[in-house]
Formats: structure tokens, C-alpha cells, sequence
């Protein structure tokens, strides 16, 4: 079958597309996983950073009294700690008392006010360890954080001098985060996009290459295929004509000559009887042979006799009290080959239908256009299931579809039990 | 708000220290400074300073005593309570010392109280925010 010609039928297409599908996907699934473990990072980098600031500047700088609210005393802190606790993406520090008031915060007007702690702060408060999370900037105690894209706290748990528990909350921006998510998809993003170069400047050529050397074996499979019909059909029709030269002339001549000799009076009523049922056996003999040279080679089997040969063909059905119905239309200029083969699928799905289909009506009709030839043979019979036919391994399916196949057109066989069957043929006019 | 600050000062240094013995306080006040300054239990005069610095408030005092080298011991309290102490000594042909703090900026008004003292000398100035 000769397939229309579609970009995306190519197989170098093909691979581009799908090597840039998965490039896109792999693009995708590492900005994921790459947030993924940038957020874990950063989170990891955060606690990391709070417990040192809490541990190592702010609970060893605390003065007595800061947990009371002792204004010098807050004075003497913020002094001491504000220029070593607002470091790199630090945007924010609070202590808070375990009623919830905040103790010290390097925005002083939170200081002396009271919130409610969250259970997760209280848990880390009475219980140590270190948590963090996305602030909820529609929090009261948040009301002064205008970060763009949120902010990262994270809290941890430290003592006053008087010993008492305080909670530590130090917050991140969420950019940072961003940043870091950046830092490090740059090197898979670097990785995924030099595989897809480097796969595809190995494997465009290669492909190519491979795909130039399919199209010329299929060119040369092609070439091959129409010389090997060309030359079915010229032995076919030598064969046609060495047996109407030969065997149907003598047989011919044969039975006329004991016709000729039958009639003579001086023969006797026996021999003459004889002679006669001779005669009548050969010209059975002579019709079926002529009729077997029809489906050989019928004779001028060009575009403008199509439809005369297929009357031809269907002058058995009519015999058989089929009703028959030919329609050409839209062939003229057909090449021979295509008009054959037209043609010889018709010449199958007919004998099918006169043999199995015990049809009442049977249609044949051609349409042809610039671009194709159509066949349609449909007949009102028994029909069939062409699942099970297939499994069955039909020779008649299979030799219609061969013949098709190798004459370069595609087919098509629609039939239902008790529904008739439809054979529908298409095949390239060039 | 500047006006009722600067009789604020006035009214609290009235009430803390013995009469006659300082000079009654005078404020003033230019853009976001508030300023105010007063004479000490001796010849010596204090100022003050206060002004917004990137969320906190810095106050600055000076005490003048016309006499270079004296040690004087300086206290600067806020809100009552002591948030920086210290010793200088005066320099200078007008015998004078700074001492300059950034102060926590709390809710509500902020009141600051600077008290020096060289022996039997005292001055005392405040000033609020």
C-alpha cells in the first residue's frame, strides 16, 4: 500500500518530537524534585542557622530582667545582639514568653505584646528540639511583615537568665528559598539540556542515515513489486493468447469438423448420435475455456473498458438470478495497473458473493477523483463474522488482502451474519 | 505634642529635684528632634537630644561644666529603668562630654533620664519620645 506521505509518519520527526517530549518531562520532573529538595535544604540550612543564633548569640547576651519586660534591659540587648542576629536572610527575630508575650523582637513595637502561641510552639517551648513552616502573615504578630512571596520561621527553644523557658523564632524570606531552588536545578537543568543536544546530534544523523537507506530498499521493494505484476500480467497474457491461438482454435475447428461429419447422410444413426454428443461435450469444453481465459486476461482491460469487464464479471451472478448493478465512474486515465487490480478484487469479491453469499442484490461501483480509484462491492447476503474468519485464517480474506497489498492499495471488509457484506478497495491513481 | 512633651520634662524635673538648686529645663524641637537642656546643682548645664534612627531612637546628652579633666559618672535610664551607665571625663576648652545611646523604641511614649554627677555636683535632664 502506498502510504500518504505525513511529517509526522517520519521516523527522524518522530524521534524529535519525542525526544523533546521527554526532554520536557525530565524538565519538568527535575524542577520539581529540585524545589523539593531546595525547600528541604533551606528549611535544613534555617534550623541550623536558628539554633546557632539562639544558642550561641542570643541566650549567652540576655540580660536579667528582659524576660520582665525591663526597658533598659531591653535596651542593653538590642544593643548588644541586633547587628549579629539580622544576619544574611534573617528578616526577623522574636522571644517569646510561654503566655505568649513577646519579650524582645527587633520590631520593638511587638515588644510587651501578647499573642497566642501555636501547638507546635508550645510543644517545641516545653519540649525542646527545633520546627519550622510558612508563617500565616494574617496572623496580629505578623502585621508588620510586608515580604514578598512569605516568609520561613523557625523556632527553637532557649532560657533566661532567671530560667525560664523562651521561645526563639527567628524568620526567613521565602525568596531565599526560591534562590535556592535555583542554585541547584541550574546543574540538572545544565545536565538535562546537554543529554538532549548530545542525543539529538547523535541521533538526528544516525537516524537519518537509517532512514534514507528504509526509504531506498522500500523504493527499490516498490520497483521490484510492480515489475514482478507487470510481468504476472505479461505471462498471463501470453498464456491467453498462446491458448486462444492454439487449443481453443483447434478445439474450435475439431467441433465443427464432427458437426460436418455428423450430418453426413452415409453415417450411420449411431455414429452420428456419438459424433454429436462429441460435439456438444467440446463446445462445453470451449466455453469454459473461454470463460477461464476472461478471468486470465480479459481482453482490452483498460480504464475505458472497466466497466464492460465488470459486467462481464457479473454476467455469472445474473445467470445465478442475482440481481447485478454496475456503476464506473471518475476513471478515465487510469493507469492499467490500478485498473487492474480494480479489477481483480472485484473479480474476487464477486465469486465470493455468487458462491457463499446466496445474495439477492449485488452492486459494484468505481469512483475515482484526482488523488484515488474506489471500489465498492456490496452484496444483500448471509454476510459473515470477519473476526472469526481471520482466526480461521480464510484463504479468500487473505488473498484479497495480499492482492491489495502488493498492488499498493489498502481494503477494507465490513460483514455481519444475516447483514450482507460490503468490500471496499482504495488504491493510489499514479 | 512636642509642646506637651517639653512641660512634661519641665514637670518632672520640678518634682525630682530640690528647688534652687537647678536651673528650670527648657525643650525645643527641629524636624523629628526633640530637644531639651536645663542648668545642674552647680555651674555646669545639661542638654539632650532624641531622634528617630531606623526604628530605634538615639538620645544624646551633653554635659557642660566649663572645666576641662573632671571625671563625672553618667546614668542613662529609660522608663526608669537603667539601660546605660558610665564614666567620662570633660574636654576641651568648654569641659564638656557627649554620651550618645540607641534606645529601644517601645510602645507609647518613650521618657529618658540622664543624671550625672562630679562630687557634690548633680545634673539632671529628661526628655520623652
Amino acid at each position: 500500500m502506498r502510504a500518504v506521505r505525513r511529517p509526522w509518519a517520519n521516523p527522524l520527526v518522530q524521534f524529535v518530537v519525542a525526544s523533546l517530549l521527554l526532554f520536557g518531562l525530565t524538565w519538568w520532573a527535575t524542577g520539581i524534585f529540585s524545589q523539593r529538595a531546595a525547600r528541604s535544604e533551606a528549611l535544613a540550612d534555617a534550623r541550623v542557622t536558628t539554633e546557632l543564633l539562639a544558642n550561641s548569640v542570643a541566650e549567652p547576651a540576655m540580660p536579667r530582667g528582659l524576660v520582665d519586660g525591663d526597658p533598659g534591659a531591653i535596651d542593653r540587648f538590642d544593643r548588644e545582639v541586633l547587628g549579629r542576629l539580622l544576619v544574611s536572610d534573617v528578616r526577623r527575630i522574636k522571644i517569646w514568653r510561654a503566655d505568649g508575650t513577646i519579650v524582645y523582637s527587633d520590631e520593638t513595637q511587638l515588644i510587651g505584646k501578647r499573642f497566642s502561641l501555636d501547638h507546635e510552639q508550645l510543644s517545641v517551648l516545653h519540649n525542646g528540639d527545633t520546627e519550622g513552616g510558612l508563617s500565616d502573615l494574617r496572623r496580629r504578630e505578623n502585621r508588620f511583615e510586608s515580604e514578598e512571596g512569605g516568609l520561613l520561621e523557625v523556632y527553637t527553644r532557649i532560657e533566661s537568665p532567671e530560667g525560664q523557658p523562651l521561645l526563639f523564632e527567628a524568620y526567613y524570606s521565602v525568596e531565599t528559598v526560591k534562590q535556592r531552588s535555583v542554585e541547584v536545578l541550574k546543574p540538572f537543568r545544565r545536565i538535562t539540556l546537554g543529554a538532549l543536544v548530545a542525543l539529538l546530534l547523535l541521533g538526528v544523523p544516525l537516524l537519518g542515515v537509517l532512514t534514507l537507506r528504509l526509504t531506498r530498499a522500500s523504493l527499490a521493494r516498490e520497483r521490484l513489486m510492480r515489475r514482478a505484476v507487470e510481468s504476472s500480467e505479461a505471462e498471463r497474457r501470453r498464456i491467453a493468447r498462446d491458448l486462444h491461438d492454439g487449443v481453443v482454435q483447434e478445439l474450435a475447428g475439431t467441433a465443427f469438423a464432427l458437426s460436418g461429419t455428423a450430418r453426413d447422410a452415409s453415417v450411420s444413426p449411431e455414429l452420428r448420435d456419438e459424433l454429436q454428443g462429441s460435439s456438444q461435450a467440446l463446445r462445453r469444453s470451449l466455453r469454459q475455456l473461454r470463460s477461464l481465459l476472461v478471468e486470465i486476461h480479459p481482453p482490452g482491460l483498460t480504464a475505458s473498458g472497466l466497466g464492460a469487464a465488470l459486467e462481464d464479471l457479473t454476467a455469472p451472478a445474473a445467470s445465478a438470478g442475482i440481481s447485478t448493478r454496475v456503476s464506473v465512474d471518475g476513471v478515465e486515465g487510469a493507469p492499467d495497473h490500478v485498473v487492474t487490480l480494480v479489477w481483480r478484487v472485484a473479480q474476487e469479491a464477486i465469486r465470493n458473493a455468487v458462491r457463499h453469499a446466496h445474495a439477492a442484490n449485488l452492486t459494484v461501483e468505481v469512483r475515482g477523483d484526482e488523488r484515488e480509484v474506489r471500489l465498492t462491492v456490496r452484496d444483500d447476503g448471509a454476510g459473515f463474522d470477519p473476526s472469526a474468519s481471520a482466526r480461521d485464517g480464510s484463504y479468500g480474506l487473505r488473498g484479497l488482502q495480499s492482492l491489495v497489498e502488493d498492488g499498493g492499495g489498502r481494503v477494507r471488509v465490513d460483514s455481519t451474519p444475516g447483514d450482507g457484506t460490503t468490500v471496499r478497495m482504495a488504491v493510489e491513481r499514479r | 505634642m512636642v509642646t506637651r512633651t517639653a512641660l512634661a520634662a519641665i514637670a518632672v524635673g520640678a518634682l525630682t529635684l530640690p528647688v534652687g538648686l537647678v536651673a528650670p529645663a527648657t525643650a525645643s524641637h527641629g524636624g523629628n528632634d526633640v530637644r531639651t537642656s536645663g542648668g545642674c546643682s552647680g555651674s555646669a548645664n545639661w542638654k539632650l537630644k532624641a531622634k528617630p534612627d531606623n526604628g530605634r531612637i538615639e538620645v544624646e546628652g551633653e554635659i557642660d561644666s566649663n572645666r576641662s579633666g573632671q571625671v563625672w559618672h553618667w546614668k542613662l535610664k529609660h522608663n526608669g529603668s537603667t539601660s546605660a551607665r558610665g564614666t567620662k571625663r570633660t574636654t576641651g576648652p568648654s569641659g564638656s562630654f557627649q554620651v550618645q545611646r540607641r534606645m529601644a523604641n517601645l510602645a507609647g511614649k518613650d521618657h529618658f533620664t540622664l543624671r550625672a554627677t562630679h562630687g557634690a555636683q548633680v545634673c539632671r535632664g529628661t526628655i520623652s519620645y
